[in-house]
């Protein structure tokens, strides 16, 4: 995925999405690695912006265990 | 006027009785603290990412209200925390007011449900083997094979998560068949 050479786009500048839900984990499942890990930037091609909103997201989500904190082979 | 959003997990093996005695409870501290209640309602029984108190499972409520008594706000955690059958809780502020929520009941066309029925019978009787059926459901067509799934479990309340529930472990089987 990462080393696919294409023109990156930011994929909420795209979709006309302007706030980023916790709720959502759909939505922010595409943002992190199998791992658990945020993607960055660079990866992604997300806006600074809306990557700001994305990492708070993606932390909330975490914290009420809608998402993993780390997703290792041991754990599953 | 401010808005806020809690969203938290009980117990999963509270049944819905016990479990409506947490949320009237809940309800009630609220009046007290002087918050009035815009939304209060079960999101669903999910699987949690990691387990909390050894529980694989949670019961997620989200409860969205309005205040002017902000210094209330931190009392409220406290108590919240303190709660024995309230495993995790969380606090945001909402920029707007939010909707209130009223129960979808499943509206579907009968012809649609018939079709999908069809298709996804075709695609089970190609591949032997119940995994894989399950995959091929899902790469053909995800968003009918839940369908299906909907219709085969017919409790109202609960459907939409029951289905993420499904989504999520046939996702967890198809990255098992991977690796």
């Amino acid at each position: 995925m990462a080393f696919q050479s294409r023109k990156k786009f930011c994929y909420f500048k795209e979709n006309g999405i302007t706030d980023v839900d916790y709720k959502d984990v759909k939505l922010l499942r595409r943002f992190v690695t199998d791992q658990g890990k945020i993607m960055p930037r660079r990866v992604t091609g997300t806006s600074a912006k809306m990557h700001r909103k994305l990492v708070r997201a993606i932390k909330q989500a975490r914290n009420i265990a809608l998402m993993p904190y780390t997703n290792t082979s041991t754990e599953s | 006027m401010r808005y806020y959003e809690s969203l938290y997990i009980v117990n999963p093996n509270y049944e819905q009785e016990r479990l409506d005695e947490v949320m009237q409870m809940v309800a009630d501290k609220m009046g007290e603290y002087g918050f009035s209640i815009i939304n209060h309602r079960v999101w669903g029984k999910k699987r949690l990412a990691y387990s909390i108190q050894k529980h694989k499972y949670g019961s997620f409520i989200l409860l969205q209200y309005e205040t002017e008594l902000a210094e209330n706000l931190d009392r409220f955690e406290r108590f919240m925390i303190l709660q024995k059958p309230i495993l995790r809780n969380q606090t945001m502020v909402l920029d707007t007011r939010p909707e209130i929520h009223v129960e979808e009941e499943p509206v579907a066309d009968e012809s649609e449900e018939a079709s999908v029925e069809t298709e996804v019978e075709e695609a089970t009787e190609n591949t032997p083997e119940t995994i894989e059926t399950t995959e091929a459901a899902e790469e053909e067509s995800p968003e009918e094979s839940a369908e299906e799934k909907v219709e085969d479990n017919e409790s109202g309340d609960e459907e939409s998560s029951e289905v993420d529930e499904t989504e999520e472990v046939v996702e967890k089987e198809t990255e098992e068949v991977q690796e």
